[in-house]
């Protein structure tokens, strides 16, 4: 995966870190502005679902800010940020499963009487059929996803999609390291196995793409 | 050779975090193995395929935080848990002290009570009487006892005497009136009985008479309509057969006109033929 300058602003982040947690609040702000998307994308990749991701994300930065000057190592932010928004992710879970009721958004499903979504990706210019296909293979796999359990969902997003370190991840999830990679390993398998059954492997995939 | 390797390893090696010795160690166990290689090339085509999913783009929207941090006892770890014991106490204490609750215990077990203790006056006792005393009254009371009974007695036996005496009257007067009736029934039944017989009879044979009669009528009703009807199917079976025949015999007369035509028409076309036969005859002779 090619790293934006936005990546390469998160590595080298530790003045800012530093600022902020002296109480800058620019440099909060900044803090803010670098990681927002990636912790969104975390909760929304965990529960497909907008508005339980901005609260998340909303609810990490604003602990993250007052709980910011308590960072003894800035080395660690990166599986801190992590902590505190699994934790939020967890904690709304928990509320989605007390309360049964379905969301509007769930029974309209605005995104079926949009237009696809390629139109909408950066890579428009490129084949329609083959950026459609993409974009169904996508969905296939973000509802694949959250068929996994809530563990290996965690460590799933966290490593392939958040490009975590297993020793970050194992950090975070407060677990063994080995565990997170046996973790993966077998929400790999789960995944792997959903798209079988959907007939879509290396090979079917190579050939559509 | 013995290496196996676990998940833990196999995911280490799929992420490049895996280095030095065990590196080696699961390169070498590819190399000698189809399967595993053929798995891990199935693990890199999931990776693949997993990164098609795109990261939604959103804008962060401000994030205020008041950083006063005038932490009010409440925020506290256990503060409210504290609080809310506390609270229970004194509720139990202030409604114990309004309703006057009082716990006892003693040999008998826990007491738990409301309002004032109540004082039970001692029980004054009366002087014991002697047995003579007693046995004298238990002997008043039996004579007084028996006096009664005899009494009431005396006055159910009168009574009864008197009850069976009048119904012994009413029942002799009873069978009297019941001999009357039988033989008062025994003689007027042989000629009241005739004449409900004969009158029986003769109601019975006028009905017969009646509804012969009207069957009858109706027999001849229903023959003469059944006549009827099937002169009318008859006549209906006749005209429909004429009607046949007479199709049939349109159908003969049309298809012998057609063929009469038809013959008329060979016969024309071969005499026309013969004709230009004989003309060419003749002109080659």
């Amino acid at each position: 995966m090619a790293e934006t300058l936005l990546d390469i602003a998160m590595m080298h982040s530790d003045s800012l870190l530093l600022r902020a947690r002296q109480g800058d609040k620019n440099a909060q702000g900044k803090l803010v502005q670098l990681w927002y998307k990636r912790i969104y994308n975390f909760a929304f990749k965990f529960f497909q679902d907008h508005d339980l991701a901005m609260e998340v994300a909303q609810k990490t930065f604003i602990s993250m800010c007052r709980n910011l000057e308590g960072l003894q190592d800035t080395g660690r932010f990166k599986s801190w940020l992590y902590t505190i928004a699994v934790n939020y992710c967890r904690e709304e879970l928990r509320k989605k499963k007390s309360n049964k009721s379905v969301p509007f958004e769930f029974v309209v499903n605005p995104e079926a009487e949009n237009s696809p979504r390629w139109e909408g990706s950066a890579m428009r210019h490129e084949n329609p059929e083959q950026q459609f296909q993409q974009a169904e293979l996508s969905e296939i796999l973000q509802q694949a996803l959250m068929t996994l359990s809530e563990e290996q969902r965690e460590v799933v997003i966290m490593k392939e999609f958040e490009g975590l370190k297993f020793r970050e991840i194992a950090e975070v999830l407060n677990i063994s390291e080995n565990t997170a990679k046996s973790r993966m390993y077998y929400g790999l398998d789960g995944l792997k196995r959903i798209l079988e059954q959907r007939n879509i492997t290396k090979d079917t995939v190579h050939y559509e793409l | 050779m013995s290496y196996k390797p676990n998940e833990a390893a196999w995911m280490a090696y799929l992420y490049g975090e895996m280095e030095g010795e065990e590196r080696e160690r699961m390169e070498l166990y590819l190399a000698e193995n189809a399967n595993a290689r053929l798995e891990l090339e199935n693990m890199k085509a999931l990776q693949h395929m997993l990164r098609t999913v795109e990261d939604k783009e959103v804008i962060a929207p401000p994030i205020v935080v008041d950083n006063h941090k005038t932490r009010s006892l409440w925020d506290f770890p256990y503060a409210k848990t504290i609080i809310s014991i506390a609270a229970s106490l004194l509720l139990i204490m202030v409604v114990g002290r309004l309703t006057s609750t009082t716990v006892s215990s003693d040999d008998s077990g826990i007491r738990i009570s409301f309002g004032a203790k109540e004082t039970i006056p001692p029980v004054t006792n009366t002087p014991m009487l002697t047995q003579a005393e007693v046995q004298e009254m238990i002997n008043a009371s039996l004579s007084d006892n028996n006096n009664t009974w005899q009494q009431s007695l005396a006055e159910n036996r009168q009574k009864i005497d008197e009850s069976i005496r009048k119904n012994l009257a009413v029942n002799t007067r009873n069978s009297e009136r019941v001999d009357a009736l039988v033989q008062q029934v025994a003689s007027a039944s042989k000629d009241q009985i005739a004449a409900y017989v004969a009158s029986i009879q003769t109601e019975n044979m006028r009905m017969m008479q009646d509804y012969m009669k009207l069957t009858s009528t109706e027999q001849k009703d229903y023959m003469e309509n059944l006549l009827v009807d099937f002169s009318k199917y008859l006549q209906q079976q006749r005209n429909d057969d004429l009607r046949l025949l007479q199709t049939k015999i349109t159908d003969v007369e049309q298809n012998s006109n057609l063929f009469k035509a038809e013959t008329e028409q060979i016969l024309t076309s071969l005499i026309n033929n013969s004709g230009t036969n004989f003309q060419k005859a003749g002109i080659r002779n």
